[in-house]
């Protein structure tokens, strides 16, 4: 087990070393400049401006000062809004985008699996068709959509929840109810199918004949062989929305983290456009272990510590 | 074991869930409660008229020397105040300079400073912090991109390319109260320019001690109409009347909140709900909106138009350029495509500019730059001829991906199609490599857009000489470069107003770019709300704003 982790947590440097360098290469090669403005800045500002932030430096250079910052995890000042560096912003941000996006994970599994589990139950009923006709709806409508429906209907014309901003937990509501639709939808749709086929297992029929009540059946034995799909898609899924999601931030106004994700692109903010790159796939890199070790755990039949060995 | 490791996992995940839902709980408790102070203490004196406004993003920054965007300068123009502050008619009045004294030869200027004006702090404001920003501004350590604007100052652009020195500079402060400024050459619009935030005071004592002052709330000193009370970094500003104000008793607002929601869909439904006091009008529902009650309308000064490339063929041509420039039906761009009331231009300069008799610029030069379908395709087929063209070739017309641009760039294709015959193709690329190509010269006709930095049309004007970065058409004119030399040497304002009226005429003629519309500002106050001041320049004035 041991040797499993540190030969992963190896491949997980390599990794971010490939992601980093990659970064450096295709950040260089988009053409623009963080200083181009509305209002023309004229070559000398220009030149002040570059050796201001080593931007004048010769490629090699400028690549190992990234490195530099990520091994010291300092990133530096932003370009575009100098008086707060890139860690103050992560700081500043990731709190709020993972306070959203937990909870958005939260009501997404629970509410999901509760329809997956339903509708397997009530296997080709109504109860099925109504569950996993919202479900494909839930995955059909995009989320933007979703929110400013939200916001027109629940808002403005019925005055229940605020329009937007991140300021009660009232405020809290409609994002995460936007945000949640769409996972709930693949969750439930996931359980479903697992659930059917886990039900016409042996071991099922066994408990059934031990003459078990058909919720401790449902629960103790069909359930937790149901939801190791789910997990296998918690990984990609937390990692993308506990770092926050551009689209549904920028409607609500939430000051999480999405944004800098497009925006340093746009504005060609590179210690931003850096920071953002290095902390996402970092988050991605762990999620995903993670779930490798849970996987582990839940289901006997992967058994780390021989592929370890092998 | 394996229990346990799943044990160990679900309780964590809770403290997780539980540190997060905790932390979040009393962060959103403490915001209400401290307002609620406010609410109480405020309304216990009287009614309390608190402005709510969006501010889109926060802004790039509260150093006057670095926040060079609207986003900086709309908050800051309130925070801060310069010599000269612009009046509801966009004209500067006496602000922190009293009263001042121009030289004979127009090159020195003597302000005196208010004996009453001071910081938020209490420190009194003197001439040395007019000489410590306006040094910072130009520093090239700063890398301010303002700096430029500075070069009006004796020896400012020297110091700014690191040729002069510091020294040189012709800044003075010859008491605690008087700040002498002496300029490279006489600039009769210069009182306009130090309206600008890039010529704000900086309180040098603070600074000094503390160079991040202008991060932070607890750190900021203001000067202006408002102070900075608190300050949510990419979420909520909040601004108290300042009571240091010179000026404070002429100040109605108690306060103004400044929210930072960047998409203007959620601003228009925040306006609906009574969140906030303005908002801009979403494109879709403009035809809806417009003509509604409490719409405000002003000129922006600025100018939407095309540049042609002259290096490039069949551009190297003036009549081919005048075609293409008179085969625009600029009143259905303005109408129909753009909508919101913009109004057409027929001209470079925009409307709003008056000379020394007061007429305006426009009015004076008048349309320049006319529709005419016929005159276009003659003059397209004489400047043909003049290049022993049998065909055109091959146009691409370039924009920088936007809604609006691409509606306006395929109304030109439709355009040069029917009233010219001539088939362009059009590209469109992301804003920023779209600059970069546009001033490597790389487009042959592209789409432009200008906004002025000081109300004088010199600033739009001098783009146009030899070898300017804000060029990016390969156009060069020698007796347009003497007219502009001549603008920025002339004492005389009356002869320096003809050289401009001159130097347009001589843009229209030449035709290196082809003026499209002018810029506007739209947006829609809640009932109540007067005195909502929006520059030509690009900056909000709230300090004679009001709400019942």
């Amino acid at each position: 087990m041991l040797r499993y982790i540190l030969k992963r947590l190896m491949i997980m440097l390599v990794t971010l070393w490939i992601i980093v360098t990659l970064t450096f290469i295709l950040m260089v090669s988009i053409p623009g400049s963080p200083f181009n403005s509305e209002r023309g800045t004229n070559e000398a500002v220009q030149a002040n401006l570059e050796a201001h932030y080593n931007l004048d430096e010769p490629y090699i250079i400028q690549y190992l000062l990234y490195l530099k910052s990520i091994v010291t995890f300092d990133f530096g000042p932003s370009i575009k809004q100098p008086s707060q560096t890139v860690n103050d912003m992560l700081g500043r941000g990731f709190p709020i985008s993972f306070e959203l996006g937990i909870m958005t994970i939260i009501v997404a599994v629970i509410s999901g699996v509760t329809l997956g589990v339903f509708a397997a139950l009530k296997h080709n009923n109504v109860i099925d068709y109504l569950a996993m006709g919202f479900a494909v709806l839930g995955i059909s409508i995009p989320n933007f959509v979703l929110a400013t429906l939200l916001i027109q209907q629940l808002a403005v014309n019925l005055e229940i929840f605020p329009v937007a901003r991140w300021l009660s937990p009232a405020h809290m509501i409609l994002p995460i109810t936007a945000l949640a639709t769409g996972p709930m939808a693949i969750i439930a749709r996931l359980t479903r199918s697992t659930m059917l086929e886990v039900l016409t297992q042996d071991y099922i029929k066994m408990a059934r004949a031990k003459g078990l009540s058909p919720w401790k059946i449902i629960i103790k034995h069909a359930l937790k062989n149901a939801l190791l799909p789910v997990v296998t898609i918690m990984g990609t899924l937390l990692a993308s929305i506990l770092t926050g999601t551009f689209v549904i931030e920028k409607i609500f106004a939430v000051p999480g983290m999405g944004k800098y994700f497009v925006e340093s692109i746009n504005q060609r903010d590179y210690p931003v456009i850096m920071g953002t790159t290095v902390f996402y796939s970092s988050f991605l890199i762990i999620m995903l272990f993670l779930v490798d070790i849970a996987y582990g755990i839940l289901d006997p039949r992967i058994k780390i510590h021989k592929k370890g060995g092998e | 074991m394996k229990k346990k490791w799943l044990l160990f996992i679900a309780v964590s995940f809770i403290i997780f869930v539980l540190a997060a839902c905790t932390a979040n709980e009393n962060a959103g408790e403490e915001q209400p409660e401290s307002n609620a102070e406010g609410d109480t203490t405020e309304e216990a004196g009287g009614e309390e008229k608190i402005l709510k406004l969006n501010n889109q993003q926060e802004p790039t920054s509260f150093d006057p020397a670095i926040g060079f965007d609207s986003v900086s300068w709309n908050p800051l123009n309130n925070l801060l105040e310069g010599l000269t502050r612009l009046d509801s008619s966009h004209q500067p009045q006496p602000a922190m300079a009293e009263e001042w004294e121009v030289s004979e030869d127009g090159k020195t200027y003597t302000f005196h400073l208010r004996e009453n004006a001071n910081w938020s702090n209490g420190d009194p404001v003197v001439a040395e912090d007019f000489v410590y920003a306006w040094k910072r501004l130009l520093d090239p350590e700063t890398g301010s991109s303002a700096a430029f604007l500075g070069y009006f100052i004796k020896g400012g652009e020297a110091f700014n390319n690191g040729e002069g020195s510091v020294e040189d500079l012709g800044l003075t402060a010859v008491d605690e109260k008087t700040f002498k400024v002496e300029l490279e050459s006489p600039t009769g619009y210069f009182l306009h320019v130090v309206t600008n935030p890039a010529f704000f005071p900086v309180n040098h004592k603070v600074a000094e001690e503390n160079p991040e002052w202008h991060a932070e709330a607890s750190s900021f000193v203001a000067n202006g109409p408002f102070k900075l009370e608190s300050w949510e970094h990419d979420s909520e500003m909040v601004f108290a009347k300042n009571e240091e104000y010179w000026d404070a008793e002429n100040v109605p607002l108690d306060g103004v909140e400044w929210a930072m929601v960047n998409e203007i869909n959620t601003e228009y439904q925040m306006f609906e709900r009574g969140d906030l006091d303005a908002t801009e009008i979403p494109a879709e529902m403009s035809d809806q909106l417009i003509d509604g009650e409490n719409v405000q309308i002003v000129d922006q000064g600025g100018l939407d138009f095309y540049r042609f490339n002259v290096t490039e063929e069949p551009f190297q041509n003036k009549k081919i350029r005048q075609a293409f420039a008179l085969a625009v039906n600029r009143q259905n761009i303005a109408e129909f495509v753009v909508k919101n009331k913009v109004e057409p231009a027929y001209g470079f300069v925009s409307p709003g500019f008056e000379n020394p008799s007061g007429e305006d610029f426009r009015d004076v030069n008048d349309e320049l730059v006319e529709f005419n379908p016929e005159k276009a395709k003659q003059l397209l087929e004489e400047g043909m001829k003049e290049e022993g063209y049998d065909e055109l070739p091959a146009i691409t017309l370039s924009y920088n991906t936007d809604d609006v641009n691409k509606a306006v760039a395929e109304a030109l294709q439709g355009m040069f199609s029917e009233n010219l015959g001539v088939e362009v193709t059009l590209e469109n690329t992301e804003w920023n490599v779209f600059q970069e190509d546009q001033k490597a010269l790389e487009h042959q006709l592209s789409r432009s857009s200008f906004l002025y930095d000081y109300a004088d049309p010199v600033n739009f004007l001098e783009s146009f000489i030899t070898g300017s970065y804000m060029n990016r058409t390969g156009w060069s004119n020698e007796s347009y470069d003497e007219l502009i030399t001549k603008i920025k040497a002339e004492a005389d304002e009356e002869k320096r107003w003809e050289y401009m009226y001159e130097a347009e005429k001589l843009l229209a003629e030449e035709m290196p770019a082809f003026p499209v519309r002018y810029y506007n500002q739209v947006e829609i106050l809640q009932e109540g709300i007067t005195n909502l001041v929006r520059h030509p320049v690009g900056y909000l004035e709230l300090k004679h704003t009001d709400k019942q």
